[in-house]
C-alpha cells in the first residue's frame, strides 16, 4: 500500500486516493495528491528535514485498512472519554466515526467531514488541502489522496465561549499493520473562544500508522487552544502535519504531548498572517525504551507586530532520543516581531539522545528574536538540596522531574484539561521512572 | 555522651587534600564557631559533615548521636536530626517552598514511623516559623529560592532549620552576602532555635555575626587543621590580629 521512496516510477497508487464524497472536485484533488505522492514519494534520510527521522522503516512495512471497525463500548473508552470535563466529545475507532460514542448537537457545530462534504461543501472545498498541501511532503501528499475522515467545526462568527470539543482517534488490536489517514479542518470565525483537544490512541502489538493532517483558520481577534495527546502504544508510528493560518488579533496556543509511538513526527506550521496575529507552541515529550520523537515546527511571521513563543521540553530515559526543529522566517513586512523559543531536556540516561536545533531566517531589521536550548541530566545541586532535606534521591528526582513537565502544563488556559493532563503525566513519569530504576 | 564527635577527619576534593586531620566534639546544647581564611577547609568541612558526594573521605570518623556519619546517605543524615543552611541555596524552578518543606517534613516523619502532616496540619505548623523570620505567607507558594534576594534565601535556609527541627544544625558562612537588617533577622531566628538538645556549627569568615550568635566555643582552621580554640574572646582578638597571627603561629609550630 505504501510505495517506497526508491521506485516512484512504480504503477500509479490509486489505491491510495479515498472515496469522493459525491464531489468531483474531491476526485481531482485527490488524484492531484497521488500524482504528488509518485513523484515525491516519502521523505528519503537525504532530506534534510528529515535527516534524523528515518522514515524507512516504516515504508518497508505493508500497511493495509483497518477492518470493519471493532465496536467499541463506551466503557472501554476509559480515561480516553473527556465527556466529564464538558467536551463535545466525537470518537473515531480505526478511522470510521462512531455515531455511538459521540456527542453531536451541542453548542459547537462538530461535524464528520463526510458530513460537512454536504452541508459546507463550498467551505471544505475552499480550504481542503490550502494550509497544507500534498506538496509538503509525501505523508502529507498519502493523506490529502486517501484520507478516510475527519473533524470538521465551522464556527460562525461572534458566537463568543464555544466551550472544549474533544476528537478521539483509537485504533484497536488488529493482527496485520494497519494504516489510518485522519485529516481535519477547522474554520474559526472572529472573536470566538474554544479548546480543541486531539486525543491519539492505539491498542494493537501490530504496528499502526497514523498519518494525520490538520488544517485551521483562526478569525479576527479569535482566541484558540489546540492541544494533542499522543498516547498510542510502543508499536505505533505517528505522522501529524498540522498547519494553521492566524488572522490580525487572533491567537492560538498549541499544546503537544507526546508519550507513545515507536516513531513520532509532529509538523505544525503557523502563518502569522496577519498584523497583531500571536502564536505559543508548547512540547511535552515523554519517552524511554527505544522510541523516537520528533517534533518539527515552523512560525511564519509575515507580518508586523506579531509577538511568538515556543517551549518544547523533553524527558528522556533508556534508549530514547528526540529532535526538536524549530524554524522560524521573519519576512520583510514582519517588523517588530518578538519571538521567544527555548527547547529543554533532561537525559535521564546515559544512552538518551537529543537533538534540538533553531533556525532562524530574518528579513525584517527591527525585530527580537531570541532563542536558546539546554540539555542535560537533573541539576546534581538541586538533588543534592532535596537529600540534604531528607527527601530520599529517587523521590528527588521524580519531584524535579515532574516540576519541569509540569511547568509546561501550568501554561494551559483551560483549567478542565490542565489538570486532566497533570495526573496523566504524573502517571507516565512514575512509569518511566519504573522504566529507568529496572534498566 | 557527645552529639559529634570528629576525630582525625581527612578529607580531598579533586584529588587535593584539604582536611589534614579535625578533632572536634561538640555536646549537645552547645554553639561552636569555626573561623579560617579562604582556603582553610571551612566549606570542606561543612560539605563533608553534609554528604556532598564531590569529597573524598580520606582518614579519620565522625560519630553523630551514637551512629558512623559518614556511612550514611544525605537524606539519612537529615532524617537523623542533621541540617546544613547552605551558602548559596540553590534555586528550585516549578518546586513551590511549601510543596518541597512538606515533602521534606514528611520523609523525615516516615523515617521514624511517624504519619505524614497532611497540607493543613502543614500550613498550621509552619506558621508559626514563618512570623519567627518575618516572612510573608505569600513566599510558600514561590518556586523554592526563585527570584529571592541573598538576604531571603539565607532567612529561608533559617526557616527550613526551624521547620524540620534538626538535633544538630551547620550554619555554612551564612553570613555571606547579607546587610545588617538581614542579619539580624537571620541571627534572631538562629537564636530563638538555641536549646539544651541542639547543637549548633556556625561556620564564618569574618567575626560580626558572632556579635549577634555568640558563641560557646571558637575554633580556628588553618590549612585543614584546627589550630587554636578557644571561648568568644578568641574571635574578637582575630579581629584585631588578622588570620595571619595564628597562620604564623601553625606554620611555626
Amino acid at each position: 500500500m505504501i510505495a517506497t521512496t526508491t521506485s516512484p516510477d512504480k504503477p500509479k497508487a490509486h489505491s491510495l486516493i479515498g472515496s469522493n464524497y459525491g464531489a468531483p472536485w474531491l476526485h481531482q484533488r485527490r488524484s492531484e495528491a497521488a500524482e504528488t505522492f509518485n513523484i515525491i514519494g516519502l521523505p528519503p534520510v537525504t532530506h534534510e528535514d528529515w535527516r534524523l527521522t528515518n522514515t524507512a522503516q516504516i515504508a518497508k512495512i505493508n500497511f493495509n485498512a483497518p477492518g470493519d471497525g471493532t465496536a467499541l463500548n463506551s466503557e472501554q473508552l476509559g480515561g480516553l472519554c473527556l465527556k466529564k470535563l464538558g467536551a463535545q466529545q466525537m470518537v473515531f475507532v480505526n478511522g470510521t466515526f462512531s455515531s455511538e460514542l459521540s456527542s453531536q448537537g451541542g453548542a459547537v457545530e462538530v461535524l464528520t467531514l463526510r458530513q460537512a462534504m454536504e452541508k459546507h461543501s463550498d467551505r471544505v472545498e475552499r480550504f481542503l488541502g490550502r494550509e497544507m498541501p500534498a506538496q509538503a511532503n509525501g505523508f502529507s501528499a498519502m493523506n490529502l489522496a486517501g484520507f478516510e475522515d475527519g473533524a470538521f467545526i465551522y464556527l460562525p462568527p461572534d458566537r463568543g465561549e464555544m466551550g472544549m470539543v474533544h476528537l478521539l482517534w483509537i485504533t484497536t488490536g488488529h493482527n496485520q499493520p494497519v494504516v489510518v489517514h485522519p485529516r481535519n479542518l477547522f474554520i474559526i470565525g472572529s472573536n470566538n473562544h474554544i479548546t480543541i483537544v486531539q486525543s491519539y490512541a492505539s491498542f494493537s502489538s501490530q504496528p499502526t500508522l497514523c498519518n494525520a493532517a490538520l488544517e485551521m483558520v483562526v478569525g479576527k481577534g479569535a482566541k484558540v487552544e489546540l492541544i494533542k495527546l499522543q498516547r498510542e502504544s510502543d508499536a505505533a508510528f505517528h505522522i501529524a502535519n498540522e498547519a494553521i493560518h492566524v488572522h490580525e488579533h487572533a491567537a492560538v496556543q498549541s499544546l503537544v504531548v507526546n508519550t507513545g509511538g515507536q516513531i513520532v513526527r509532529n509538523n505544525m506550521t503557523v502563518h502569522l498572517a496577519e498584523p497583531f496575529a500571536q502564536a505559543t507552541l508548547n512540547g511535552l515529550t515523554l519517552a524511554s525504551g527505544n522510541q523516537h520523537i520528533d517534533n518539527h515546527t515552523m512560525l511564519d511571521h509575515a507580518r508586523e507586530n506579531c509577538p511568538s513563543h515556543e517551549l518544547y521540553k523533553n524527558l528522556l530515559g533508556g534508549h530514547a532520543s528526540a529532535v526538536f526543529r524549530g524554524k522560524i522566517l521573519v519576512r520583510p513586512d514582519a517588523q517588530k516581531t518578538d519571538s521567544k523559543q527555548t527547547s529543554k531536556t533532561i537525559l535521564l540516561s546515559d544512552d538518551a539522545v537529543m537533538n534540538s536545533q533553531p533556525q532562524l531566517e530574518i528579513y525584517a531589521d527591527d525585530v527580537k528574536c531570541t532563542h536558546g536550548s539546554t540539555t542535560g541530566p537533573l541539576d546534581d545541586e538541586q538533588l543534592f538540596y532535596l537529600r540534604s532535606r531528607g527527601v530520599a534521591a529517587a523521590d528527588a528526582g521524580a519531584l524535579l522531574t515532574y516540576a519541569f513537565a509540569r511547568d509546561v502544563l501550568l501554561r494551559i488556559w483551560h483549567t478542565g484539561i490542565r489538570e486532566y493532563l497533570e495526573q496523566f503525566v504524573a502517571a507516565e513519569l512514575h512509569r518511566l521512572h519504573l522504566d529507568q530504576a529496572k534498566s | 555522651m557527645a552529639l559529634v564527635e570528629i576525630n582525625n577527619l581527612q578529607a580531598a576534593v579533586g584529588g587535593k587534600q584539604i582536611l589534614k586531620g579535625i578533632d572536634l566534639t561538640i555536646n549537645p546544647g552547645e554553639v561552636h564557631a569555626i573561623m579560617g581564611p579562604n582556603g582553610s577547609g571551612k566549606s570542606t568541612l561543612s560539605s563533608v559533615l553534609a554528604g556532598r558526594e564531590t569529597y573524598t573521605v580520606t582518614g579519620g570518623s565522625v560519630m553523630f548521636d551514637g551512629k558512623d556519619l559518614l556511612e550514611l546517605s544525605p537524606e539519612e543524615r537529615a532524617c537523623e536530626g542533621l541540617f546544613m543552611a547552605f551558602q548559596y541555596p540553590v534555586e528550585i524552578p516549578g518546586v513551590t517552598t511549601s510543596y518541597f518543606l512538606k515533602a521534606a517534613v514528611n520523609a523525615i516523619r516516615k523515617h521514624h514511623g511517624e504519619p505524614e502532616l497532611d497540607a493543613m496540619d502543614f500550613l498550621k505548623m509552619v506558621k508559626e516559623k514563618m512570623a519567627l523570620l518575618e516572612m510573608d505567607k505569600s513566599f510558600l507558594n514561590r518556586s523554592v529560592n526563585e527570584g529571592f534576594s541573598g538576604g531571603e534565601k539565607k532567612r529561608n535556609e533559617i526557616f527550613q532549620m526551624a521547620v524540620l527541627n534538626p538535633k544538630f544544625a551547620i550554619l555554612d558562612e551564612t553570613d555571606s552576602g547579607l546587610d545588617i537588617d538581614a542579619l539580624k533577622i537571620v541571627a534572631n531566628g538562629v537564636n530563638a532555635l538555641r536549646g539544651p538538645k541542639r547543637a549548633i556549627l556556625v561556620v564564618t569568615h569574618y567575626q560580626r555575626l558572632l556579635d549577634y550568635i555568640v558563641p560557646d566555643f571558637v575554633h580556628v582552621l588553618c590549612d585543614g587543621k584546627i589550630v587554636k580554640s578557644g571561648d568568644k574572646h578568641l574571635a574578637l582578638e582575630l579581629e584585631k590580629r588578622g588570620y595571619a597571627w595564628l597562620e604564623n603561629a601553625g606554620a611555626a609550630a
